[in-house]
C-alpha cells in the first residue's frame, strides 16, 4: 500500500473508496493496521464484522438523506493545484518514517471511520432542523440545505483536517537521526506545516464568502481551542498526552475539558453556525451547540473504549493513555502511575498489556461504559427534544449509537 | 569577496536613495507612529495572552510580539489610515478598527515567521534564539495555528466582511508563495514571472491587503481603495527586492544573517535571473537548486560579474516610485508625507 502513488492517494482515492463494499473493505484496511492519526495509539485487534456494521450503514443511510456522498465534501479542495504539488512531493516521502504519509493514508482509506462523519453531521444538523430564508436561490434543492450550510459542512472537515496534519509533525531533537533521515524528517514537517496552513487558510476564504461574523468567530474560536488542547497536561517529547498534572479536579472533568478543546468544540461550534445561517433562533443553536459538543464526547468516549471491551486484545498493542478508561482507573487507583510514568520521554516506554491488565470484572474502569451510555444518552435526549424532521432525527440518532 | 561586492557597487552608484530624503526631513514615519505602535503592540498580546490560559502557549505566542520587531507593517497601516482619514474628512483621528488592522498585519506576519521556525533551522531570528530553538516543533507550529484563529476573532469582531474576505485573501497568497517556493521547474521564460508572483504573494499581498482593509475601514471608495493597495504593494515588492539584493551585498551584522542565504537555500532570486542573461551557464544550477558543491560560491561570483545587482536595484527603484507617485495623490498631511519617506526608507536600505 506504501507504493500507492502519492497522487491518486491525495486525489481519487475517496472516489475509489466508494466503488469498494464498505465493510469487507474497512476491515481489509483494518487488518493492514492502517489507523487514522487518533487511533494510531488506540489499536487493537480488527474488530469483528458484527461489530461495527452499524456505523457504515448509518453513515450511508446519512449520505442519502443529505443526498450527497460525504467523499465529494473535500473534492473541491483536493482537486487544487497546491494539493496535486503536495501529492508530487509526498512521493518523495515514501519509504521514509515520516508520520505524515500515514496521516495522508487514513484521510483517505480510514475516511469512513471518523473523519469524514463530520460534515456529514453538520448536513444532517442542517437538514433536520431546516431553515428559515425564503430566498430559493440559496437553497440546495436536491440536498435541502443552504449552499452556504454545505461550505461550512466542508470548512469543519478542512479545520478538522488540518489540525490532524499539522498534530503529525515530528519533534526533531539533536541526534535522534542521521543526517539522510533528517532530512526526509525536516521535509515532511515542511509538507506538513503547508498542507495544514493551505487548508485554514482555504477555510478562511470559504468563511468569508459566508460573510457572516458571528459564523467566523465560531470556528475561529475551534481552531484556537484545538491548538489549545495541545497544551493541555502532560506530554512525552513527540507532544503525546499523558495523564496527570491538570489542574482538574476529577478525572471526568479534566478528560472533558481535553476532549472539548480538541472535538466536541468544533462540531459544537459548527453545528451552532449552521443553525446560525438557517436563521433560527438563539435557543435553538444552542441546542445545536450542545448537541454536536456532547457526541463528539459521546463518540470519542466510545473509541476510547473499544481497546478495554474487545475480547481480542493483541499483546503490546497500544491504546490513549488519556484515554476515559485509564484516567478513571487512575482516579480510583493512582499506583498505575508508577506504570504510566515510565512513559515520561515515550509513551512506547509504557507496557500497555500492564496497564490494559487491570481491566477486570471489579476493575474501576468498569465505571467508564456507564459514562459513555450517559453521554449517549445527553446526546440522543438533547437530539429528539429539538427536531422534528424524523429521518434526518432518525440517523443523527442512529450516528450516536 | 562579501566586501569586495559591496564596496565596488556603493562606489558604481552613488545611491539613488539619497535623491528625495532631504525635501522631507521633518517627517520621520517612526515618530509619527511610535504612539499608535506601542498600543498595537499592548493590545496584540493582549488579545493573545487573554485567549488562553495555557503559560506555554502565552510564551510562545507573545515571544516575536517583544516591540523588537521593525513594525514596518502596522506602520504603514497607521499613516495610511490616518493620512486617508485626513484626504477624505480633514481629520486624521484614527479609528478602533483602523488599530485593529494594524495588529492584525503584525500578527499575521509574526505567524508565519513563527511557521517558518517550525522548518528553519537558524538558532537566531531578530538578534535572539528562534522560536524553534526553544520549544519543539509540534507546539511552535500549534502556536502559529493560535496566533491566526485569535487575528480571525479579531477580524468578525470588527464586523467588516469586505475587510474579512481581504484579508483573507492575504492569508491565502502567503501559504500559496510557500507552495511556489517548494518550486515546480518552470522554463526560463516563466522564472521570473514566476519569481514576481511568488514575491507579491509572499510578500507584498499581506502590505497590499492590509492597506486596502485600512482603506476601506475609512470609508474609502473603490478608486482611493486600489491606490492603497497599489502603494502597499509597489513597496511590498520594492521591499523584498531589495531583501533579495542585500542577501547578496550585505555583511551578516546588517541584515541580522549571513549573505547568500537565498542561494543556500537552494532559492533563485531576482539578481540570479537577471545575471541568467548574460551567463546561462547559471541555468543548470537553477534547476538543481545549487546543489551541487561550488554552485552556490560560482553563482554568487557571476551575480557579482552581471548587471543582475544593478537591474534588481532598477527595478526596486521603479516599484518606489510608483509608490510615491501614489501617496502623492493623497491630500497633504505629516502621515501622507510620511508614506513617501517610507518608500525612501526602501531606497536608501540599498545603499
Amino acid at each position: 500500500m506504501a507504493s500507492t502513488p502519492a497522487f491518486r492517494l491525495f486525489c481519487l482515492g475517496r472516489q475509489y473508496s466508494r466503488s469498494y463494499e464498505p465493510i469487507s473493505w474497512l476491515c481489509a484496511v483494518r487488518n493492514n493496521g492502517v489507523y487514522s492519526q487518533e487511533r494510531k495509539i488506540s489499536s487493537v485487534a480488527p474488530a469483528k464484522h458484527n461489530q461495527r456494521p452499524d456505523w457504515n450503514r448509518a453513515v450511508s443511510e446519512a449520505e442519502k438523506i443529505v443526498g450527497y456522498p460525504t467523499s465529494f465534501l473535500s473534492l473541491r479542495w483536493l482537486l487544487s493545484d497546491e494539493i496535486a504539488n503536495v501529492a508530487l512531493h509526498l512521493r518523495k516521502l515514501v519509504g521514509s518514517n515520516h508520520p505524515l504519509l500515514k496521516t495522508a493514508k487514513s484521510l483517505i482509506y480510514n475516511g469512513r471511520n471518523n473523519m469524514q462523519a463530520w460534515g456529514l453531521i453538520v448536513l444532517l444538523i442542517s437538514k433536520a432542523a431546516g431553515h428559515c430564508k425564503v430566498d430559493d436561490i440559496e437553497e440546495d434543492k436536491a440536498a435541502g440545505v443552504l449552499y452556504s450550510q454545505r461550505a461550512l459542512a466542508e470548512v469543519t472537515e478542512m479545520i478538522r483536517t488540518s489540525h490532524l496534519v499539522h498534530k503529525g509533525l515530528v519533534n526533531i531533537y539533536p541526534n535522534d537521526y542521521d543526517s539522510a533521515e533528517l532530512s526526509d524528517m525536516s521535509f515532511g514537517n515542511k509538507i506538513a506545516l503547508l498542507s495544514g496552513d493551505y487548508l485554514l487558510t482555504t477555510s478562511c476564504i470559504e468563511l468569508a464568502a459566508l460573510r457572516n461574523n458571528e459564523v467566523i468567530d465560531l470556528i475561529a474560536s475551534a481552531v484556537r481551542d484545538q491548538a489549545l488542547s495541545e497544551f493541555v497536561g502532560n506530554r512525552d517529547k513527540q507532544n503525546n498526552p499523558l495523564p496527570g498534572n491538570s489542574e482538574m479536579s476529577s478525572a471526568e472533568e479534566d478528560w472533558t475539558r481535553r476532549n472539548v478543546l480538541s472535538a466536541g468544540s468544533l462540531l459544537g461550534n459548527a453545528c451552532e453556525g449552521t443553525l446560525h445561517l438557517a436563521g433560527h433562533s438563539k435557543i435553538v443553536q444552542e441546542k445545536g451547540h450542545k448537541f454536536g459538543k456532547h457526541l463528539a464526547l459521546a463518540w470519542q468516549a466510545c473509541l476510547e473504549l473499544e481497546p478495554f471491551t474487545n475480547l481480542h486484545y493483541t499483546p503490546n498493542s497500544t491504546f490513549n493513555l488519556t484515554s476515559a478508561p485509564v484516567m478513571f482507573h487512575l482516579e480510583r487507583d493512582p499506583s498505575l502511575y508508577t506504570e504510566i510514568n515510565k512513559g515520561a520521554d515515550s509513551i512506547y516506554d509504557v507496557d500497555y498489556a500492564k496497564v490494559h491488565s487491570w481491566r477486570r470484572p471489579d476493575s474501576p474502569c468498569q465505571h467508564h461504559p456507564c459514562h459513555g451510555a450517559t453521554l449517549i444518552k445527553t446526546t440522543s435526549t438533547l437530539l429528539s427534544s429539538t427536531w422534528l424532521n424524523p429521518p434526518s432525527r432518525k440517523e443523527a440518532g442512529a450516528m450516536c449509537t | 569577496m562579501k566586501s569586495e561586492g559591496c564596496r565596488t557597487l556603493s562606489t558604481q552608484h552613488p545611491g539613488p536613495g539619497s535623491v528625495s530624503v532631504p525635501q522631507y526631513e521633518t517627517v520621520d514615519p517612526y515618530t509619527l507612529t511610535e504612539d499608535d505602535l506601542k498600543i498595537v503592540n499592548h493590545n496584540i498580546r493582549q488579545e493573545l495572552l487573554m485567549n488562553t490560559n495555557s503559560e506555554e502557549l502565552q510564551r510562545i505566542s507573545t515571544y516575536y510580539f517583544d516591540g523588537q520587531g521593525k513594525s514596518i507593517r502596522p506602520m504603514i497601516v497607521l499613516l495610511m489610515a490616518r493620512a486617508l482619514n485626513y484626504h477624505m474628512n480633514g481629520k486624521s483621528g484614527l479609528s478602533q478598527s483602523q488599530l485593529s488592522m494594524a495588529m492584525v498585519s503584525e500578527m499575521i506576519h509574526t505567524a508565519s515567521l513563527v511557521h517558518d521556525d517550525v522548518i528553519d533551522s537558524s538558532d537566531f531570528r531578530r538578534g535572539k534564539p528562534s522560536i524553534n530553538a526553544i520549544w519543539s516543533q509540534k507546539k511552535v507550529a500549534m502556536a502559529g495555528d493560535f496566533i491566526i484563529a485569535v487575528v480571525s476573532k479579531i477580524l468578525a469582531n470588527m464586523k467588516n466582511c469586505d475587510v474579512t474576505s481581504t484579508i483573507a485573501q492575504a492569508l491565502s497568497d502567503l501559504v500559496q508563495g510557500e507552495f511556489m517556493q517548494l518550486g515546480a521547474k518552470e522554463t526560463e521564460n516563466e522564472r521570473f514571472a514566476h519569481y514576481l508572483t511568488k514575491t507579491y504573494r509572499k510578500t507584498a499581498s499581506l502590505m497590499a491587503n492590509s492597506l486596502k482593509s485600512s482603506a476601506l475601514l475609512a470609508g474609502a471608495d473603490d478608486q482611493l481603495c486600489d491606490v492603497a493597495f497599489q502603494y502597499g504593494r509597489n513597496i511590498g515588492l520594492a521591499f523584498q527586492l531589495v531583501d533579495d539584493l542585500l542577501d547578496f551585498i550585505s555583511s551578516s551584522e546588517t541584515m541580522g544573517k549571513p549573505t547568500a542565504t537565498d542561494l543556500k537555500l537552494g532559492l533563485a532570486t531576482a539578481p540570479v535571473l537577471f545575471a541568467c542573461e548574460k551567463f546561462p551557464v547559471l541555468n543548470p544550477m537553477i534547476m538543481r537548486r545549487f546543489q551541487e558543491p561550488g554552485d552556490v560560491e560560482k553563482a554568487f561570483e557571476l551575480v557579482h560579474k552581471s548587471q543582475g545587482l544593478e537591474q534588481t536595484r532598477f527595478l526596486a527603484k521603479k516599484h518606489c516610485d510608483e509608490a510615491i507617485r501614489l501617496a502623492n495623490t493623497i491630500a497633504d498631511s505629516p502621515y501622507q508625507k510620511a508614506l513617501i519617506v517610507v518608500s525612501d526608507f526602501v531606497i536608501t536600505r540599498m545603499k
